[in-house]
This record gives structure tokens, sequence and C-alpha cells, in this order.
């Protein structure tokens, strides 16, 4: 019942998916194209847009795309760059520029860090009951001896660290 | 018992619990280099500024990352099945002892010979003896011959419980109305520690279990002087 769902869904949208049915109109458009927020200006992943960046053009811009129909060495560098920003809206420099995001970030994530320790804190001093006895040096000590007494894990844990002829950890 | 700053598990015991260690040692190996492959991987998707858009198909690699961790799945359930059937293997117990799990507490009877039983509480943190492991000690540890095989079977009073001794490999639901064997058989003297494993109320996590393997001679003069 599934398949026979997906395949209708197919059928419908003329093999274009969920694009096909939010965009029926431009069903017209070939399989390759990207969908239209990406073809008003270039991004760093999809640097060639299908559609050029200014589609109205004055007078003199529409004799200057006819200009560009001769041969390229007749345009001046300026009128190069007027044709390169008639196509796209960036520069590949000015796409791929960097921004001061990063330093946002870090900032807010220290404040959280310093924050959640005051709360720790708080937690350590105003929640948290008494430590047991057992956590007291001279208990742990007395543990420690009893574990070594008993050959506790004597193979590759506690015991077989100490050395028992010469009483102290092995080196 | 558990030691501090132990990273990973204690010593073995007993046969099962060595098969056990080797075993995880081989199944955290391939854990390892999976991971460390997909970190690999990981970043150097994520370092480098190349982009390509337009993959349709890539029915090579697809066909390596399903034929190899099939390949490596099996060459983790073999040895871990070898070990599951190697639990269950003939091995004619000289004792059996049966306990029973209650909230809070264990019991144990001893009744292949004499009928001897007795309850095995936690010794509360106020009462222990300087030295003492605060948690696991019990008032009445649990005594057994070293060396020897010797049946446990395990049920329950009221609701589920599990008697675990990790040092020798055990753990085994306690289930009311229901008789569970398990096998026991310590390769060293000395004291080991367990603790209830499954959830059984507020004391779940005060009724430990202590096993003290001692050679022949005093588990016998033990129970006669117990009875």
């Amino acid at each position: 019942m599934l398949s026979r769902a997906a395949w209708s869904f197919v059928l419908r949208t003329g093999g274009l998916g969920a694009r096909g049915t939010h965009s029926p109109g431009d069903a017209a458009r070939s399989e390759g194209r990207m969908p239209p927020y990406t073809n008003c200006y270039a991004q760093r992943s999809y640097p060639m847009p299908d559609e050029p960046f200014c589609t109205e053009l004055t007078a003199e811009q529409r004799a200057l795309k006819e200009k560009e129909k001769g041969s390229w060495t007749q345009l001046s560098p300026a009128e190069k760059v007027a044709l390169y920003r008639l196509q796209y809206r960036e520069s590949f420099a000015e796409m791929n520029r960097r921004s001061n995001e990063w330093k946002t970030v870090m900032g807010s994530v220290f404040f959280f860090f310093g924050f959640t320790a005051l709360l720790i804190w708080w937690q350590r001093v105003y929640v948290f009951p008494e430590k047991p006895i057992t956590l007291t040096d001279e208990w742990k000590a007395r543990q420690l001896q009893r574990v070594l007494d008993m050959k506790g894990n004597p193979v590759q844990g506690l015991a077989a660290r100490w050395d028992y002829e010469k009483k102290q950890w092995k080196k | 018992m558990a030691y501090p700053f132990q990273l990973g598990f204690q010593d073995a015991s007993s046969p099962i619990m060595e098969e056990l260690l080797h075993f995880h040692d081989h199944t955290l190996m391939i854990v390892f280099l999976i991971s460390s492959l997909v970190l690999y991987i990981i970043s150097l998707m994520l370092t480098t500024k190349l982009t390509h858009t337009s993959t349709m198909d890539a029915q090579e690699v697809e066909t390596i990352w399903t034929i190899l961790p099939a390949i490596i799945l099996i060459m983790i359930a073999l040895p871990s099945l070898r070990i599951l059937y190697m639990m269950d293997e003939i091995n004619n117990p000289s004792l059996t002892v049966k306990t029973m799990g209650h909230q809070w507490y264990w019991s144990y009877e001893y009744t292949d010979y004499e009928d001897l039983s007795f309850d095995s509480y936690m010794i509360p943190t106020s009462d222990l003896n300087p030295g003492d492991l605060r948690l696991l000690e019990v008032d009445n540890r649990v005594v057994l011959p070293m060396e020897l095989p010797i049946r446990m079977l395990i049920s329950s009073e009221d609701v589920l419980h599990s008697w675990a001794v990790p040092s020798l490999g055990l753990k085994t639901d306690a289930i009311p109305g229901r008789l569970n064997q398990a096998t026991l058989i310590s390769t060293r003297p000395g004291l080991f520690y367990g603790q209830c494993s499954e959830i059984c109320g507020s004391n779940h996590s005060f009724m430990p279990i202590v096993l003290e393997m001692a050679p022949l001679k005093h588990f016998e003069s033990w129970s006669l002087s117990m009875i």
C-alpha cells in the first residue's frame, strides 16, 4: 500500500518529487536546475547560478550586453567588471569572506560554562550532604591495607602493583 | 572488589570470566578501530573547501560498507556464542547452594547434607569496622570451597533481583516463581564482592553479596559451626 502511494506520488510530480509538488509552475524546467532560492545569487557550493543577477537592464546595460556578443578583446576592464556585476551578485572574494560570528559563539559558550560553574558551586555549598566517614584519609589507608592483605585483583589490578617483599608499590 | 581509578573489569577469578575478559578485549579493539576510522573520515569531511553536489550513486563503496560490517559482526558473534555455550557445559558440581532474594537482603540455604540457612544483610555505614568497604560488607558472608564447581540456584521471594559477582563473571536474575541455575567456580581464595543487579525498591543499592572462597577444610569447619 505504501509502495503504491509512493509510486502515484512519483507519477503526479513527473519525477520531480517534493520539488514538483511545491512549485508545480516550474515543472517545465529541466531536471538539473537548482531550487529557486539558490538562483538569486551564487553560493560557495553552487558558484555558477543558472540565472544572471540583474535581469532588468537599462538601455546602457543592454548596449553593453550587445557589445559582449562581439570580441571580448574590445571590452575595457571597467566594462568587463560591469558585465561581471550584471551576472553575479558577489565576487568570489566577497562570497567567501570571513565573519566575526565565531567570537559571539565562543563568548556565549564560555559565559554559560561560567554560569554552570556558579550553579554547581552553590549546589556543593547548600545542597550536598556530609561526606561519609569512609572517605577520610585514615579510613582509605586502612581500606587499602585490607585490600592488599586479601590480594584483591592480584593479576593486573591493585594487588598486582604492590611489591609484597619490599612492602612498597612496584616501580 | 573494585579499586579506585579502575578502568576495566576486575581481575578474573574463574575460567569463564577469563574468557569474557579476552572476548571484551577482542570486541573493544574492533570498536576502537571502527570509531577511529569514522572520526578520521568525519574530520576529512569537515576540513575541506571542496564541494561536490552531483553525486548520483556509489555502487562499489556501498557494496564494501555492507559486506564488511556483516563480516565484522560475524567475527564478534562467533566468540560470543562460544562462551555462551561454554557457560552451559556439564561440570558435575560438588555442592548446591540456594540463594533467595528478598527486599532487601539475600538468604542462603545449604541443604545438601544438613539444613543450614541464614540471611545476609548489608552492614550499615555507621556500624563498619575501620577499613571495611562501604555499602559492600555483609554480616554473614557466603563461605564456599574454592576450586570446586558449585551449583547456585537463584530465585526470589518477592520482586525481581539479580545475583551478581563480577570477578567470577556471574550475574543471574532472581525471579519469583522461577529457579535459575548458575555454576560458580573460583580459582583463588579470598573475598569476592557483588551487588544486587535488578532494581527492586528503595534499598536496591544496599543488598550486596560477599563470597568467601576458602579451602575445603575451612568450609567444612565453618558449616559445622553454623548449623
